[in-house]
This record gives C-alpha cells, sequence and structure tokens, in this order.
C-alpha cells in the first residue's frame, strides 16, 4: 500500500499579524510551521500505513520553496518513509489549481497510489480547495471532512463532518481524503531519536523537469484565481444573547428579531 | 576557519521544543506557579520526547545528547517557562544524571538512571550545607566505609528538588568527606537515594522558580551500598566539577532563553504603549538599553554555545579541563546579572504593570536571581577565571 501525505508549510498562524495598511499577512519574523491540518492528515496515515502492514509505506510531499524542507523533515520525524520537495521557481506564484496539477503530477510519476491523504484547508490561505483539485485532476474519489478512517483490504470507512454533525462513508481505493482534526487531537512531537532517524531517510527535490508537466500550467501562469484586494474582515459588532424559559419562547423572540432585520 | 551553525537536526529538536514548549508549557505557567508544583503529565511528555537526563548513553534510559544540543533544550525551556521551574528540574537532573552516568557503577545505574528518564524519578545535587556553600573543603556531612557498607552523616541544605524526590522517587549525587585529613583531596561522591531511613527532609520557601522545591536534608547514620559510590572514593571532588560545568553552560543557555523572550515581551510592549503622543519605542531612552540588551545577551549565548561544545570536545580529549572551567566561569559570571539587567528594563518599560505579580517578567526576574548563586556563584566563577590567568600560587585562600 502506497499512501501520500500532502503537506504544506505556513507561517505561524498563531504569530501572525495583519499589516493594517495593505491588509496582508505579515511574514518576516514569523516562525514557518507544518500546516495543522496536514499534520493530522500525516498522523492518520502513518497509522493507516502502520495497519497495513509489511509493505505499506507513506511518502510526504510538498510544494513550495527550499525551505520547506524543514516542514517535510518534521514530516519524517512523525514517520512518514520518505519526502519529496517539489521546488522550482517555474513553480512560484501558484495558486490552488495550479498547485493541484503540480502536485497531481507528482503522484502521477509515483507509479500506482492507493490513498492521498491532504489537510482540509491550509491556514494560511483557508480555501480547502487543493485537496479536491487533485483529486479531479487525477479523478479519484474523494471524501472531505475526514475525522477517523480505518482500512479493511481495499476499503476505507471515513468517520466525516458534516454542518449538522457526523457521516460514515465507505470507498475504495484508490481515493483522496482531505482530513479535519477531531477537538480533542493533541499533535504529537516526535522523539529524538525519530528526529535522528528522520534525517537518515530518503528525501528527495524535484523540479519542473522531473514530473512531466505542461509549462503553461505551473506557477503563475497556470493560476486562474486573481487576487482583487485583501482584506481584514470589519469587526463584528457585539452579539445578542435570547435567553427565555423554554425552547419555543427563545424562537418566537428569534424570529421576530430575523424579520425586523429583513432577513427573513 | 570557524564553521558556525546548528545542525539540521539540532534545529529540528530546537523547534520541536519550541511548539511543544508554546501548546503545552506556557499556558501551564500560571497554574504551576499557583499549585507550587510541575504538573507530573507535563514531566512524562518530556520523557516521551527523551528530553530527560539526555547525555545519557541510551543503554540507561538516555539520548546520548551532546552538550550543546542539551543546551539548546535549556535554552527553550527558559524561553517557556517564566520561572524557570522546568528549566531548572531539567537542567539539574541532565547534569548530574551526565555525571552518574559517567562514573557511577552499572548496578545503581540501572536501579536509579532509568526511572528518571521515564519521569517516575529526580536526580539531583547535594553539596550544600548550612555552614559552607563555595567552600567545599569545610563541609561537615561524612561518608565512613563500615564492612561492605558505607555510612552517611550531616546536613545539606538549599538543595533543588526534595520534594521532587519525595513525590517521584529518586535521590541526589551526593558529596561528603571520607578522608577528614585531607580536605578536598578526601571527598567521596555518591548516590544518596532520599527515602532511605534516617533521611529527614526540610523545605525551603524560596523567592522565585515557584513550581520546583529547594530544601534540605539530615542525614543520620544512613546505609548506602559501595555500588552507589560514584567514582573514585576521595575523588569526589574532582569530578564534581564536570556536572557543575555541565549544569554552569546549561544555566547559561536558561538565562539567555529567559532575557530573549523578555526582551521580545518588551518590544511588543513598547510598539504598543504610548506616552506623550507616540509609541514609547520610539524613545531613544527606550531604544538603546533595548540594543544594548539584545547585542549582549546575543553575545553571551554566542559564547555559551562556545563553551558547551569545548564540553564536547573535551569528551573526545580535543580541550582540557582547565579550559573548559575557564570558558564556562566565562558565561555563568555574567549570564544571570546581564539576563537580569535585561528583564529589569523590560519591566521598567511596562510601568507599573511590570511590578505586578501578573506580569511574567517580574517572575522570570526572581526566578533569573537565583542563578547567580546555584551551581557556583558568580564571584567563584571570577576567581576561577583569574587562577587560570594567573595560576595557582595566586588562589587567595591557599
Ligand atoms: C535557588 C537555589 C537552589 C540551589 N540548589 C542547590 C542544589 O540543588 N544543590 C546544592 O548543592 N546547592 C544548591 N544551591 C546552593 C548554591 O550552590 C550555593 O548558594 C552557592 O554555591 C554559594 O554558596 P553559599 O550560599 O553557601 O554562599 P557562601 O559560599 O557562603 O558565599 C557567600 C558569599 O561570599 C562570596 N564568596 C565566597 N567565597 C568567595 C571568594 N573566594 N571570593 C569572593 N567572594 C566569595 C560568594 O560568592 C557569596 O556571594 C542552591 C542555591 C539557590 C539559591
Amino acid at each position: 500500500m502506497l499512501i501520500i501525505a500532502c503537506v504544506k508549510q505556513v507561517p505561524d498562524t498563531s504569530d501572525v499579524k495583519v499589516d493594517s495598511a495593505t491588509g496582508t499577512l505579515v511574514r518576516e519574523g514569523v516562525p514557518a510551521v507544518m500546516n495543522p491540518f496536514d499534520q493530522f492528515a500525516l498522523e492518520e496515515g502513518v497509522r493507516l500505513r502502520d495497519a497495513a502492514g509489511e509493505g505499506a509505506e507513506i511518502v510526504a510531499l510538498s510544494m513550495g520553496p527550499p525551505q520547506a524542507r524543514s516542514a517535510l523533515m518534521k514530516a519524517l520525524a512523525l514517520g512518514a518513509d520518505r519526502a519529496i520537495l517539489l521546488t522550482d521557481r517555474a513553480f512560484a506564484g501558484a495558486d490552488t489549481w495550479a498547485t493541484s496539477y503540480t502536485l497531481a503530477r507528482a503522484v502521477g510519476a509515483l507509479g500506482k497510489i492507493d490513498l492521498i491523504m491532504c489537510g482540509l484547508q491550509a491556514v494560511d490561505g483557508d480555501t480547502a480547495q487543493t485537496g479536491p483539485e487533485m483529486a479531479q485532476h487525477l479523478r479519484l474519489p474523494q471524501v472531505t471532512y475526514a475525522e477517523r478512517v480505518t482500512l479493511d483490504g481495499k476499503t476505507l470507512t471515513v468517520k466525516r463532518q458534516t454542518d449538522t454533525g457526523y457521516e460514515i462513508v465507505e470507498v475504495r481505493m484508490p481515493a483522496l481524503l482531505t482530513c479535519t482534526p477531531p477537538a480533542d487531537f493533541v499533535p504529537s512531537t516526535p522523539p529524538f531519536s525519530a528526529i535522528i532517524k528522520a534525517k537518515k531517510k530518503p528525501y528527495e527535490e524535484w523540479g519542473a523537469e522531473k514530473i512531466n508537466t505542461d509549462a503553461d500550467k505551473l506557477g503563475l501562469k497556470g493560476s486562474p484565481t486573481q487576487v482583487k484586494r485583501v482584506f481584514s474582515p470589519p469587526k463584528r459588532g457585539q452579539g445578542v444573547m435570547l435567553e427565555g424559559n423554554s425552547a419555543a419562547a427563545v424562537a418566537g423572540e428569534l424570529f421576530q428579531v430575523l424579520a425586523k432585520g429583513g432577513v427573513l | 576557519m570557524i564553521t558556525y551553525e546548528f545542525s539540521e537536526e539540532q534545529e529540528m529538536l530546537r523547534q520541536s521544543v519550541r511548539e511543544w514548549a508554546a501548546k503545552n508549557l506556557t499556558p501551564r505557567v500560571q497554574e504551576m506557579e499557583k499549585n507550587k508544583e510541575i504538573p507530573p503529565d507535563l514531566i512524562k511528555s518530556m520523557a516521551k520526547m527523551e528530553l530527560l537526563c539526555p547525555t545519557v548513553d541510551p543503554e540507561y534510559g538516555g539520548s546520548g545528547f551532546d552538550a550543546v544540543t542539551a543546551g539548546i533544550v535549556g535554552e527553550e525551556l527558559g524561553r517557556a517557562d517564566y520561572t524557570a521551574s522546568v528549566p531548572v528540574f531539567y537542567l539539574v537532573q541532565a547534569s548530574w544524571a551526565h555525571v552518574f552516568d559517567k562514573y557511577g557503577t552499572r548496578e545503581c545505574k540501572l536501579k536509579h538512571i532509568p526511572p528518571a528518564t521515564k519521569g517516575d524519578a529526580f536526580i539531583g545535587i547535594a553539596t550544600t550545607e548550612p555552614g559552607i556553600g563555595s567552600d567545599l573543603a569545610n563541609m561537615v556531612t561524612t561518608i565512613t566505609p563500615n564492612g561492605d557498607k558505607y555510612v552517611v552523616n550531616g546536613e545539606k541544605n538549599y538543595i533543588s528538588g526534595v520534594r521532587e524526590v519525595k513525590q517521584y522517587g529518586g535521590g541526589h549525587v551526593t558529596l561528603a568527606r571520607q578522608n577528614l585529613r585531607a580536605g578536598t583531596r578526601g571527598m567521596t561522591m555518591f548516590f544518596l537515594p532520599l527515602g532511605l531511613p534516617g533521611i529527614d527532609i526540610t523545605e525551603d520557601e524560596e523567592m522565585g522558580r515557584e513550581a520546583i522545591s529547594t530544601g534540605g536534608f539530615h542525614i543520620s547514620n544512613v546505609e548506602i551500598p559501595k555500588e552507589n559510590i560514584i567514582g573514585k572514593e576521595e575523588k569526589g571532588f574532582y569530578i564534581v566539577h564536570e556536572g557543575y560545568e555541565f549544569a554552569r553552560a546549561i544555566i547559561a543557555c536558561v538565562c539567555c532563553g529567559a532575557a530573549m523572550k523578555s526582551l521580545e515581551n518588551g518590544i511588543k510592549y513598547i510598539k504598543e504603549r504610548n506616552a506623550f503622543g507616540r509609541a514609547i519605542a520610539k524613545y531613544e531612552g527606550i531604544q538603546f538599553p533595548l540594543a544594548e540588551h539584545y547585542t549582549r545577551i546575543s553575545m553571551l549565548r554566542d559564547f555559551t554555545y562556545k563553551a558547551l561544545h569545548m564540553i564536547d570536545l573535551e569528551q573526545e580529549g580535543k580541550a582540557s579541563r582547565m579550559e573548559v572551567s575557564k570558558t564556562v566561569a566565562m558565561v555563568k559570571m555574567f549570564c544571570a546579572t546581564w539576563a537580569m539587567q535585561a528583564i529589569d528594563d523590560v519591566m521598567q518599560w511596562q510601568g507599573a504593570f511590570g511590578y505586578n505579580k501578573e506580569c511574567p517578567d517580574q517572575a522570570a526576574y526572581r526566578a533569573v536571581r537565583s542563578f547567580t548563586l546555584a551551581e557556583g556563584s558568580k564571584e567563584i566563577m571570577k576567581t576561577i577565571v583569574a587562577r587560570e590567568l594567573l595560576g595557582k600560587e595566586f588562589i587567595t585562600y591557599r
């Protein structure tokens, strides 16, 4: 079984500030970390690899500047068997479409794969598009918002979050999952011995020539997204708490408020 | 040429410890201060990361870190815990397990080191007594051979981690006089489990480092087996310095971490705080001390890693004992004072809030103050450097 875990290096959002003049993220001096959703997806992938037994392998895959190596080294320390960084000037400026195209071509270059594990979204962009687009490029079935995955032969049982609760779905591999951690997920910190081992695992850097791509579909050139303006949304006003003796009374009050506001 | 960079593994470890500490340690420091305890799950979590007694041979549960790598962890913990309690737990144990591992007997190590690496015991150091601290030659605690056992009598005080040993188990690497006529040349080092009959522990109230205890113990006719002797009998004074030096260098890392973190707190504050129509960061009266502290702590930090590197070189036979002593003394001489001065200014920039118990920097100030004394006073560091520069015949007390 071959699992691909997609990993993105992002600025540590717990530390990030927005430039009040330009509305963009101030990245200088902000430490880079592995996208937290990706860490969860990777840890689930490592668990599935271990469950699959002998011969199963998990490859961490990232596209980014050379510094993104450190996110992949962390992936190796967390249990990935090998890592590939897609890094090339031609990839620069990619939106989610060009990124997913590039990642998909790299997956194609890896041969027959069984499962792709992506984080739900990257915390520096929050689009949640790259995973699903990759599935589209590769013509793979996808399950989004996966929280828990179990493996039975070629079939995965996925518990996925929905707006109202959970859904349990089955999907046959090969497939792509985008993952989001349950509330009680505690990201692992690799022990020192795993850090030492990580350094000894196979790590490669691939440029555009390595993955058989159409140059027009890469980087800025291959990105249909045009960013018009980035801004911090205006601060919302204080919320209103409706209190009442019964659900019906509160619902009635809520109806009044919504009606008055022209929402209904 | 000098190559001056950490290895990729060391950078990864630093990042790992920093991320762990930001999520798991810093948010709990207030609770630790209040409960006067390091939560046991935090110690367990450090054990899982293989950070406890890190230089110890993997056979006894350690990770085989070199000194530089151990210092990186100290610096990160110093940044994260402004009471320095977790850093003290870490560094005291790391330093004395280091000596214990190097010179202890196999039986004793197998019994006492693995529990400490798993977070189920604490290993400390006990040299100081009510009557002496710097002047080891005049200690009163004695160790006397008696058949195939040894009997210990005396008293130790201002000892870190006594409550932790009561709580978890473990003990202290201890120094006592065996040949009473020989001064420092007659001292023996041994491992003293504090759970033995005849040991009576008391606790002190310190001005800082709330979550780790300091206290003392009376030792009355306590029997220990021969296997607990560390190194050769009557040669304890020579090896005790290896532990001190290791600890002193890591203390300097902790001071650098604490001071840099405090300066970062200060930078944030002075940019946001306005007085007389502008951010106080605009005033040179604030900028100049900031620039000076940052420069001084950066230089100290570089020299501290040099000292740690020398400790590693000594293990490979590439640096002499005396060079190591001197270099370490140079960093330990100033680390606490410079860190305190930096933190003091950060407190000052924060005005009345800097003097408030809610302000982490005042806790850091009180914590760092201990390092002007613990593991060797800053004055004694000066006597070491002077001794190396002038020669032994100029030692004051000879
Ligand atoms: C918080 C804390 C934790 C500690 N934890 C431990 C521990 O775990 N284990 C342990 O064994 N000890 C511990 N100590 C004790 C510490 O090692 C001693 O405080 C230190 O060695 C100094 O000894 P002293 O306090 O007896 O001072 P003294 O040796 O009595 O010295 C008093 C003063 O005179 C100065 N002085 C002494 N000799 C000279 C000289 N020749 N020239 C110039 N000045 C001199 C000293 O620098 C000091 O300022 C701890 C201390 C503190 C504050």
